[in-house]
């Protein structure tokens, strides 16, 4: 598991931010995102908390050998669930990536609230998580696998030096004779 | 604006995107302003819902559905689901904070 962290602090009211989310793509800084849908959102009655289910596209030059181990491509997909709560003044997003996700999980958090003066505070996390059940069971079928190899290959190689030792001092026995 | 994931929802989602950006603009600042009481609250809460359902509900509807198709021609479906499971995030998590080790 991989840990990443960082804490910012925005010039900009957290309602300015709050709006600021959802124009934060297309960006020339940001190329790699390449579409942003929303698949879900409801607004709270009761609470006034708007919650968004959002579908992130997008294109990463993916080295090779993960295309070739994991099958996969340049395109990936990361799901984000967002919660705007404006009585709390606490905005909150959750992301996980959908593509590759049977292999490795990114779980990444960012938290928006206010900080002093009019200004707002950033602080994002993640964890970086193979799985490792399935890392084990193909680990353990690599194992099961080696072993048979190696334990015919040790009975014909066994075999195989019982006939060379044989056919030897059998010729040379006879020579003598 | 940011384009959808399939070219042909693109313009719909551009219409809900202005619909609920517009709405949203309007809603923030009061709601974090009407925030004296929990009825104060519902009672904002609630006429603001209904007013984003009358606004963008139709549009939502059409997008969402175009957003669907989608999903499943990317061979998308399976894996959202599987996430939605994983991760149902009903309740807004806790503060990341509490994820530092």
């Amino acid at each position: 598991m991989h840990f990443f962290s960082q804490d910012f602090t925005y010039d900009h009211p957290w309602s300015h931010v709050v709006i600021g989310m959802w124009r934060k793509y297309p960006n020339p800084r940001c190329s790699h995102v390449i579409s942003v849908d929303v698949a879900e959102r409801t607004v709270d009655p009761m609470t006034g908390v708007i919650r968004t289910e959002r579908i992130l596209g997008c294109k990463q030059k993916t080295p090779t050998w993960i295309v070739k181990l994991f099958g996969g491509s340049e395109d990936a997909f990361v799901r984000e669930i967002s919660f705007v709560d404006p009585a709390n003044q606490n905005a909150t997003m959750t992301s996980v990536n959908l593509s590759l996700s049977q292999f490795a999980t990114c779980y990444e958090r960012i938290q928006y609230c206010p900080s002093s003066s009019g200004r707002t505070s950033f602080t994002q996390t993640a964890e970086i998580q193979a799985r490792m059940a399935l890392w084990r069971s193909a680990a353990d079928g690599l194992e099961k696998w080696l072993v048979q190899r190696f334990e015919q290959n040790a009975q014909l190689g066994k075999l195989a030096f019982t006939d060379v030792l044989r056919t030897l001092w059998e010729e040379r026995h006879r020579e003598i004779a | 604006m940011a384009d959808s994931l399939s070219a042909e929802c693109t313009p719909l989602k551009q219409k809900y995107d202005s619909c609920f950006n517009a709405w949203f603009e309007g809603y923030l600042d009061p709601a974090i302003a009407n925030n004296t009481s929990a009825e104060e609250r519902a009672a904002y809460s609630k006429m603001k819902a209904d007013e984003y359902q009358a606004k963008c509900g139709q549009i939502w509807e059409k997008y969402r559905e175009c957003v669907q198709k989608a999903v499943k021609k990317r061979g998308l479906e399976k894996l959202l689901e599987q996430a939605r499971e994983e991760f149902a995030l009903k309740e807004p998590p806790p503060p990341p904070t509490q994820f530092k080790k």
